[in-house]
C-alpha cells in the first residue's frame, strides 16, 4: 500500500481516530489477526490487543528518523551506498537478526547471495532445538485449529506459555462457546490440561478456566528429566531410582501415562526458547517420543511453541530458497549449511562485517567489533555502539503490508499497513543496497 | 519483436498437425496465424535436424508447499549431493534432486523443455505459502490444486443434507479463497477419519465422525466441479493407496462415477492385486481395460523410478500406514487446519526388491495398456514415485522396447515372472509423447493459449535435436523458448523469466461469505479474510491468469 492510499483510507491524515479492526499480529508467532487498534495519521494506539502486541504496536506522531552513516543523517541512497561499501570490501558478511517479513528476507537472501554471508534469526536457538529432532526423525504435528478442535488433553512440558505467548490458551484450547460453530467441535466433555514445570501465571488460570487442570511442580532443570521420565512410563518402563520424579511428581507422571492413553487426542506443547539448548532437545524428543509411542492406539501431536518475529517465515523461505535451514552461509554460487558455525553468536566470531536486522522491535544488535555495522532497524533501536550504518526502516503490519508464518508453520498470514510509511521497508533498503552493489560492480 | 523459426519437424497434435516441417512465428510473446508469414522476422531459428514441440506441462509435480519443504527439510544429504551445478548469475539458489529448491526447481524442468507444471495438493490453509514458493520458480507456469474432501466444513456439510447448490457455492468460494485450477480429492474422508483414529477407510465405508463414505464425498464433489464448470475434472487420489488389492477399489470408484468425469492420479499407486506366494501382484491389466472402456476416465501414472526420493503426500492415513519402510528412518505427519493432513517419508525405491520392481513395472504396464494418449499423462508424481528430473528416461523407456526390455532383465527376477510387460510390444511415438506431455494436459485443465503451436498461444516452444537415444534427446533441449524468449540453449539455462499462476473464480453466492466468517471466527480460529488470498498476492502483484469456467447451464 503507498503512503497516498493508506492517507485516502484514513481520510486526511491529521483526521478523525479512525478504528481498525482484525490487525493481524506478527510478534510472538502465536499469529492472532483479530486486534483492534485506533490510528490518527501517524499515531497509532491499541485498542484490543495482549500488552506485548500493544507494546509493539503503539506508535507516537514522532518524525521519522533519516538513516544515519556514522551516526549523521543522510539519504537513503547515500546509506544505501555505504552499506554497499562496506559490504563489498566484506570476506566474511554474518547477517543477523533477519526480523523481517518474507517479501524483506527473499531481498536479505538475495543480498547474501550477491555479497556471499551467513544468516540467522535472533530467535532461532529453540528453533534448532527442535530439529535435533524434527529434521532427524521427525514427528507428528497439529496445527492451531486441529487442536482447538481436537485436543481432549493438552501436556505443557515446561515455562507458562501464557508468559511468551499471551493468548495461547484461549486460542488453542478455548472454552465451549455458545455457538454451534464454536470450538471445540470434537471435544466431549471437558478438556484436561496437565502442566508439567511451573505453577501456572493468574493470567493462565482465567484461561483455563472452564478445563480440568493438573499442575504437576517441576522446576525448571528438571523438565527434560520429567519429559524424559513420562516417555519411558509410556514405553511401559519403570522411572524408578530417579530422586526427582519420586513422590508426588512420579505419581503425577504415571497418572498423566494413563490419562494420555485413554485421551482421543493429545497434544504436547513446549517453549525450546526457554528452556536451554540441551533441555530444549531433550523435551522435544520426549514430547515426540511419547507421540510416537501414543499413536499406534489413540491420537496424539505435538505443538511446539516459538517463532516470534516471523523466525517461521525466515526458515521456511531458507529451505524452499536454499535447500537448507538457517545457519546457512551463501555466496561464490555454493550454499553450505553448518549450523555449529553459522549461528549468529559463532559466526559473529570469524565476521568482517555484520548486517543486522529487526524490523518487529527495538533489539539492540549483538555486540560485534570485528568490523563494520550495517543495522536496518526499527527506529527506536537503542545502540551500543552507533553503527557505520543505520537504516530506520518500517515495521511489517504498521508501516507497510507483508506476510509472515504463523508458529504452526502451515498458516502464513497477510500483513497490512495502519499508517503511511514514512520508512522504507527491510525490503526497500535491502533494494537500494543491492542496487548500489549492482552499480559498484 | 518477431521469430521464425523455421526447418522444424513440427508435432502439434491439438491442432492436428503430425511431424510436418513448416514454419513457426511468434510475435511479441505469442505464436501467430499462417497469413502473417509473409512477414520478415527480427530473428530466425532455423530448427533442422529438430522436433519441435509446444512447452511440455505436467499436471501432477509437489514443487511447493508445506510438505515440499519439510521433504527438503528431511532431504539434507540429497540436497548436498545435488549443489548448485551452475556459476555466475544464475547460481547461488539451492539445489536437491528428490526436494529441489524452487530455483533448482524451475531450471531442471526448464531444461527438460517444460514451461509449465501443477503443484497437485494445495493445502487451503497453506495455499498463500504455496503460492508464495510458486512465485520464485523460474521459468514455469504454475498453478494449484485445492485439496478437498476431507474439510471439516464440507464434511459437515453433506452430513447435514445439505444441498449440492450450497456445495457447489462452498467450493467456488475455496477456489478462489485459495487461488487454484482445480479440485484434488486425497483418500476422500480418510485423512479426515484419520484425525478421529480410523486407520483404514474403504470405499463404500462411513467414515467414524461424519459417517459419510469417501464415494458419496467423491460424488458430491464431481457434481460440484462439473456444475461449476471447473474445466478439469476430480483429481483424485483415491482410497487405500499402496494397499495390495487396491486394484478392486480403484474398479469399484471407476464404477462410481455416475458418468462424471474423473481423473486418477498416480493409478500405479492404486493397481496393486494380492495374487501370488507374496501376495502382491500387477492389476495393470484390469484398470487399463477399465480405463479404456470408460472415456470420462483419464490418469496420471505415478510411474516409481528406482533410487532415492521422498514421499510428500496429503495422506496422513497412507502415510502413517508405511512410515515404518522410511528409507533413512524418519518421517513427519501433520494434521492440517481442519482442511487437510500431511505425511513426508523418505522412500528409497530399489530394483532389487521385489515389490519395487513390480511397482516399477505395474507402472510402465498402465503406460503401455492405455490406448488413448490423451487420457494419460506423464508423472512420477514427483517426488512420490521419484524425481521429475527421470522423466527423460521414463520416456526413452516408452518410446523404445529394446531399452525397456534390458533395463526389466536388471530388476528383481521374482517380479519379472510377475510381469507381462516383456510381452508388449507398443513404442510411443513422438506424438504421443507430444499429446501425453503438452497437448493433453493442457486441454485437460481448459488452458487454450498452452500444449500447441497453433496461432494465438503462448510460444511456448521446444526445439529437441532428433536422436536415437529418447533420453538424451528429451534431457537436453536444442532450445526452450518462454513467451518467445530463449531460456534455454543445449540444455543449459541462460536466462531467467517470471511465470504466471492459473486460477479459476467461479462465482459463488455473497451468502456464503457470511457463513464462511462464522466457520473461521468459532471453529478455526482466524479471520476468514485473512485466509482468502487477494489477487494482489499473487506472484509480487501481478495476478493470477484466470482460466475460463464453463458453468453446466451454459453448456
Amino acid at each position: 500500500m503507498t503512503t497516498d492510499d493508506v492517507a485516502r483510507e484514513n481520510g486526511t491524515r491529521d483526521g478523525a481516530e479512525r478504528i481498525v479492526t482484525d490487525v493481524v499480529c506478527s510478534f510472538c508467532g502465536l499469529g492472532c489477526d483479530d486486534l483492534e487498534v485506533a490510528v490518527r495519521g501517524r499515531t497509532i494506539r491499541p485498542v484490543k490487543a495482549c500488552a506485548e502486541a500493544g507494546r509493539l504496536l503503539a506508535r507516537k506522531d514522532a518524525p521519522a528518523p533519516a538513516p544515519r552513516i556514522g551516526g549523521r543523517d543522510a539519504t537513503l541512497a547515500d546509506a544505501a551506498r555505504a552499506a554497499a561499501g562496506h559490504l563489498k570490501a566484506s570476506r566474511a558478511a554474518a547477517i543477523t537478526g533477519l526480523g523481517a517479513d518474507l517479501d524483506g528476507l527473499s531481498r536479505l537472501f538475495d543480498m547474501a547471495m550477491v555479497t556471499g554471508a551467513s544468516f540467522d534469526h535472533a530467535a532461532s536457538e529453540g528453533l534448532f532445538a527442535n530439529l535435533e529432532r524434527l529434521s532427524r526423525r521427525g514427528w507428528i504435528a497439529a496445527t492451531l485449529a486441529e487442536v482447538r478442535n481436537h485436543c481432549d488433553l493438552l501436556v505443557v512440558l515446561g515455562a507458562d506459555p501464557d508468559l511468551s505467548f499471551h493468548r495461547f490458551f484461549e486460542r488453542a484450547v478455548p472454552a465451549r462457546g455458545a455457538d454451534a460453530l464454536a470450538a471445540p467441535l470434537f471435544v466431549e466433555g471437558r478438556r484436561r490440561v496437565v502442566v508439567i514445570g511451573d505453577i501456572l501465571s493468574e493470567g493462565a488460570r482465567r484461561s483455563l478456566a472452564g478445563h480440568d487442570l493438573v499442575e504437576i511442580v517441576v522446576p525448571p532443570a528438571e523438565v527434560a528429566l520429567a519429559a524424559d521420565g513420562l516417555a519411558a512410563l509410556l514405553a511401559g518402563r519403570r522411572v524408578e531410582g530417579v530422586p526427582a520424579l519420586d513422590g508426588a511428581v512420579g505419581e503425577g507422571l504415571a497418572s498423566l501415562a494413563q490419562a494420555l492413553k485413554a485421551a482421543k487426542y493429545s497434544v504436547f506443547v513446549w517453549n525450546a526458547a526457554t528452556l536451554g539448548r540441551r533441555d530444549a532437545a531433550s523435551v522435544a524428543e520426549a514430547a515426540a517420543q511419547a507421540v510416537d509411542l501414543l499413536n499406534p492406539t489413540t491420537r496424539s501431536a505435538v505443538f511446539p511453541l516459538g517463532g516470534r518475529d516471523n523466525l517461521t517465515g525466515a526458515h521456511q523461505m531458507a529451505l524452499w530458497r536454499f535447500g537448507y535451514p538457517l545457519r546457512t552461509a551463501v555466496g561464490g554460487g555454493v550454499a553450505r549449511h553448518a549450523p555449529e558455525l553459522y549461528a549468529s553468536a559463532t559466526a559473529l566470531k570469524d565476521a568482517d562485517l555484520m548486517v543486522h536486522v529487526s524490523a518487529f522491535r527495538p533489539d539492540a544488535p549483538p555486540d560485534f567489533g570485528r568490523g563494520p555495522v550495517i543495522a536496518l532497524a526499527h527506529p527506536d533501536t537503542v545502540f551500543v555502539r552507533e553503527p557505520d550504518v543505520f537504516i530506520p526502516i518500517g515495521t511489517p503490519g504498521v508501516d507497510q503490508n507483508g506476510h509472515v508464518f504463523r508458529m504452526d508453520a502451515v498458516v502464513c498470514l497477510p500483513l497490512t499497513a495502519l499508517r503511511p510509511a514514512e520508512l522504507p521497508s527491510v525490503a526497500e533498503a535491502a533494494s537500494a543496497i543491492l542496487e548500489s552493489l549492482r552499480r559498484a560492480a | 519483436m518477431t521469430t521464425r523459426i523455421t526447418g522444424g519437424r513440427v508435432f502439434d497434435p491439438t491442432n492436428g498437425v503430425v511431424d510436418q516441417v513448416r514454419d513457426i512465428l511468434i510475435e511479441d510473446g505469442r505464436i501467430v496465424a499462417a497469413e502473417e508469414h509473409a512477414k520478415a522476422a527480427d530473428a530466425v531459428i532455423d530448427a533442422s535436424g529438430c522436433v519441435v514441440l509446444a512447452g511440455g506441462i505436467d499436471l501432477h509435480s509437489h514443487i511447493a508447499g508445506g510438505k515440499v519443504n519439510l521433504g527438503r527439510l528431511l532431504m539434507n544429504d540429497d540436497r548436498a549431493k545435488f549443489p548448485e551445478p551452475f556459476g555466475g548469475v544464475l547460481c547461488g539458489c539451492g539445489g536437491g534432486r528428490a526436494a529441489p529448491t524452487t530455483h533448482a526447481t524451475g531450471c531442471r524442468y526448464s531444461e527438460m523443455g517444460y514451461t509449465a507444471a501443477f503443484e497437485p495438493a494445495m493445502v487451503g490453509a497453506n495455499a498463500r505459502h504455496a503460492h508464495l514458493e510458486m512465485a520464485d520458480i523460474p521459468n514455469l507456469d504454475t498453478g494449484g490444486f485445492l485439496v478437498l474432501g476431507n474439510d471439516d466444513f464440507l464434511l459437515r456439510m453433506i452430513a447435514e443434507g445439505e444441498g449440492q447448490q450450497a456445495v457447489n457455492d462452498y467450493v467456488a468460494w475455496m477456489l478462489k479463497a485459495t487461488q487454484c485450477c482445480a479440485i484434488k480429492i486425497v483418500n476422500p474422508g480418510g485423512i479426515n477419519a484419520f484425525k478421529f483414529n480410523g486407520r483404514t477407510l474403504d470405499f463404500d465405508e462411513a467414515g467414524p465422525h461424519y459417517g459419510l463414505t469417501p464415494r458419496r464425498i467423491l460424488n458430491t464433489l464431481q457434481r460440484a466441479v462439473t456444475e461449476l464448470g471447473v474445466p478439469h475434472p476430480i483429481h483424485l487420489h483415491g482410497c487405500n493407496l499402496g494397499v495390495p488389492g487396491n486394484v478392486k477399489t480403484t474398479l469399484a470408484t471407476i464404477g462410481a462415477t455416475e458418468g462424471w468425469p474423473l481423473h486418477l492420479t498416480h493409478i500405479q499407486f492404486h493397481s496393486y492385486g494380492t495374487e501370488g506366494d507374496r501376495k502382491f501382484s500387477s492389476g495393470a491389466v484390469e484398470i487399463a481395460e477399465a480405463v479404456n472402456a470408460n472415456p470420462h476416465i483419464s490418469i496420471d501414472v505415478g510411474q516409481i523410478m528406482f533410487g532415492q526420493t521422498v514421499t510428500v503426500s496429503g495422506d496422513l492415513m497412507s502415510q502413517y500406514r508405511n512410515h515404518g519402510i522410511a528409507d533413512p528412518k524418519k518421517w513427519i505427519g501433520m494434521d492440517i487446519e481442519m482442511d487437510a493432513g500431511c505425511g513426508v517419508v523418505p522412500f528409497n525405491y530399489r530394483d532389487s526388491s521385489f515389490v519395487n520392481a513390480l511397482q516399477w513395472a505395474i507402472g510402465l504396464e498402465l503406460f503401455l495398456l492405455v490406448e488413448d494418449p490423451w487420457r494419460v499423462y506423464l508423472t512420477t508424481d514427483h517426488p512420490n514415485g521419484g524425481p521429475f528430473t527421470s522423466y527423460p528416461h521414463l520416456i526413452r523407456l516408452l518410446m523404445d522396447k529394446p531399452f525397456r526390455d534390458a533395463q526389466l532383465a536388471r530388476i528383481h527376477k521374482a517380479a519379472r515372472a510377475h510381469t507381462r510387460l516383456a510381452e508388449i510390444s507398443r513404442e510411443y511415438t513422438l506424438e504421443e509423447i507430444a499429446i501425453m506431455t503438452r497437448a493433453a494436459p493442457a486441454r485437460t485443465l481448459g488452458l487454450k493459449d498452452r500444449g500447441h503451436l497453433g496461432a494465438g498461444a503462448r510460444a511456448d516452444v521446444v526445439l529437441y535435436r532428433e536422436e536415437a537415444d529418447r533420453e538424451a534427446m528429451f534431457a537436453a533441449p536444442r532450445l526452450v523458448l518462454k513467451d518467445g524468449d530463449i531460456v534455454v540453449r543445449d540444455g543449459a539455462v541462460v536466462a531467467l523469466k517470471k511465470g504466471r499462476t492459473f486460477a479459476v473464480h467461479p462465482p459463488s453466492d455473497p451468502l456464503m461469505d457470511k457463513r464462511m466468517e462464522r466457520w473461521f471466527d468459532e471453529a478455526v480460529g482466524l479471520k476468514s479474510k485473512h485466509y482468502q488470498i487477494a489477487d494482489h498476492e499473487i506472484r509480487g502483484g501481478e495476478g493470477p491468469e484466470l482460466v475460463a469456467t464453463a458453468p453446466e447451464s451454459a453448456r
